[in-house]
């Protein structure tokens, strides 16, 4: 087997070079993009993407600092060691958001969150009702902006299980497809999500109904598990294949260049034989 | 020009129970941590902070019982967690959030900052911070045909505060090469008074040499406080990292109210001055460790 980008694939991987391997291939060499805080799989994504198939692909770690030369990973996703030998840096009042705004740049983002449902809807807000909330969550931050963009979005679920994957969820931080069946489209809007990647399996959205759709599951996870472990009833293929697995040198770039500490593996619930979920 | 140095004491003076306080930080960075201390020793009440991403500064206001409101596009520890104290009061219903998008946020400054009753931004239809009874927002028609907009009313500032490198006595403020951090200058615009701690007070001339690297005119500002280290525990690029140490303790402090409040008493409320609580966080051999640029782990 050979994967999309020809490398040699590898089996010698984990969860989160997997996830990370799925995302980077998303990215599209010229393209923009940026992560903000806690991102430590979109930050690993992006910097996969950039040392093999998107040499082009111009990141702004923390929305302020344009494409550093030698980034540096460490415990915090919005600090210095990512962005202090930047090209330039970017007011994000003034120069960010315009150039998002602007439809030729920032095709793409990454994001995780803390709910999504099943047409891609996002919450990093409140678990609960949004007055008295059981949870309150860190905010909305960009994705309020971001997702109601004409922008590709890819996600990523760190701890799949049922409170994570909703058929609803309590509170729309991010839009996806809405109720779905065209409804974004027809809200004048653009884009939308295109990959959600679990720590257990992937999904892409059915076209028409833009219901979540299960794409194939990670290695040593069944289909029934993934349903057990999902809120809702995803659309089921009639073929659903192994997760393709990362290569040879997309896992020897995450673990000797991107990330030797493995950041990336926080807060991933990793699956193995015996995994509860 | 009218000197504005004055102390930490006296710049929280001018910030009065009830106003609306533009907090400039990220969650580990660059927050005014001098002056938020002083503002919760002289016990502050009902105070509604705006921030774009609060963290510890945000977390403290809230524990210390200053805040009955809060704006903001995020409140986080980052990877600390979230704001625990924070947190707590927005879910015992005792502090109000109003939930914005980050250009939704600068639209709100930037239309105080400018004099205009609102400013539209284009985003969070499908939202549900549309759906949250916020009056500041309203879907309106483009007066010149096309899709709608979300007007975001203005919202002036009684205060603002802020912590950068270096300021003259006229409060010109002056920063180092470096990331033009989110609201820094924005909030200042939008607010009536400004107050700006700095690492150092310079002369004039220090600042005539790279005026590049001014942001903020001296007329623009109200009161400059020196405080070496005024950012403790965040961070200010290049010069000095966030505390880890001090923000994981702060993190499990917050766990409950009682804890909480020992840990202000302790770091807030017991040191006599800004340079008695330098010297309860470490001292100069602390500091020193958290000097950007000395062999550091991660």
């Amino acid at each position: 087997m050979s994967t999309e980008h020809g490398g040699e694939p590898t089996a010698d991987y984990t969860v989160d070079e997997l996830m990370v391997a799925r995302i980077a291939e998303r990215f599209e060499n010229g393209d923009q993009t940026c992560t903000g805080i806690a991102s430590f799989i979109p930050v690993c994504a992006i910097r996969l993407a950039q040392l093999t198939h998107a040499p082009e692909l111009v990141w702004i770690p923390g929305g302020s600092g344009v494409d550093p030369a030698a980034p540096e990973l460490s415990a915090s996703t919005f600090e210095w060691p990512l962005w202090r030998d930047s090209v330039m840096y970017l007011d994000l009042y003034t120069e960010f958001w315009d150039f998002v705004a602007n439809g030729r740049f920032f095709r793409t983002f990454c994001l995780g969150a803390a709910q999504i449902d099943a047409y891609g809807n996002t919450n990093n807000s409140v678990i609960g009702a949004f007055d008295h909330p059981r949870v309150r969550l860190a905010g909305t931050a960009g994705l309020a902006d971001m997702s109601t963009l004409d922008k590709r979005l890819l996600y990523y679920i760190a701890d799949h299980g049922p409170r994570s994957l909703v058929e609803r969820v309590d509170f729309r931080s991010g839009i996806g497809y809405l109720d779905g069946h065209g409804e974004r489209a027809r809200s004048g809007i653009g884009g939308g999500p295109e990959l959600v990647v679990t720590n257990l399996a992937v999904f892409d959205f059915e076209r028409g109904s833009q219901r979540m759709r299960l794409k194939s599951v990670h290695k040593g996870v069944t289909v029934d598990r993934v349903l057990a472990a999902t809120g809702f009833e995803p659309v089921l293929p009639a073929s659903i294949p192994v997760t393709e697995p990362p290569t040879v040198e997309q896992v020897a770039l995450l673990r000797t260049v991107i990330d030797p500490v493995g950041y990336r593996k926080r807060g991933v619930r990793q699956v193995g034989a015996g995994t509860e979920v | 020009m009218t000197g504005k140095v004055m102390s930490a004491v006296e710049a929280a003076e001018l910030i009065e129970d009830g106003d609306i306080v533009g907090v400039q930080g990220g969650p580990t960075q660059c927050a005014p941590m001098a002056i938020v201390r002083e503002i919760i020793r002289a016990g502050r009440k009902n105070l509604h902070a705006v921030t774009l991403s609060g963290g510890i500064a945000v977390d403290w206001l809230a524990a210390a019982g200053c805040l009955s409101a809060c704006t903001f596009a995020a409140v986080t520890m980052e990877h600390f967690g979230l704001c625990r104290a924070f947190r707590r009061r927005v879910e015992a219903g005792s502090l109000a959030v109003e939930e914005l998008s980050e250009t939704a946020l600068f639209a709100r400054l930037g239309a105080a900052a400018r004099g205009l009753p609102f400013l539209p931004t284009r985003t969070m239809f499908g939202t549900d911070l549309l759906t949250t009874g916020n009056g500041a927002l309203k879907v309106m028609d483009d007066p010149f045909g096309g899709p709608p907009v979300v007007a975001c009313r203005a919202l002036p500032l009684d205060a603002a505060i802020l912590h950068a490198h270096r300021a003259d006595r006229a409060g010109n403020v002056g920063i180092d090469a470096g990331p033009r951090y989110p609201t820094m200058t924005t909030m200042p615009r939008a607010a009536r008074r400004v107050i700006v701690s700095v690492e150092r007070i310079v002369p004039t001339a220090e600042l005539r040499k790279a005026p590049d690297r001014t942001i903020l005119p001296g007329f623009a500002v109200d009161a400059v406080v020196e405080a070496p280290y005024g950012a403790h525990p965040t961070s200010l690029f290049p010069v000095y990292d966030y505390d880890r140490t001090f923000m994981a303790a702060w993190v499990g402090a917050a766990a409950d109210d009682d804890t909480a409040r020992a840990f202000l008493d302790a770091n807030v409320h017991a040191p006599p001055s800004h340079a008695g609580y330098l010297r309860l966080v470490g001292g100069s051999d602390r500091l020193a460790e958290l000097e950007i640029g000395t062999a550091r782990e991660h």
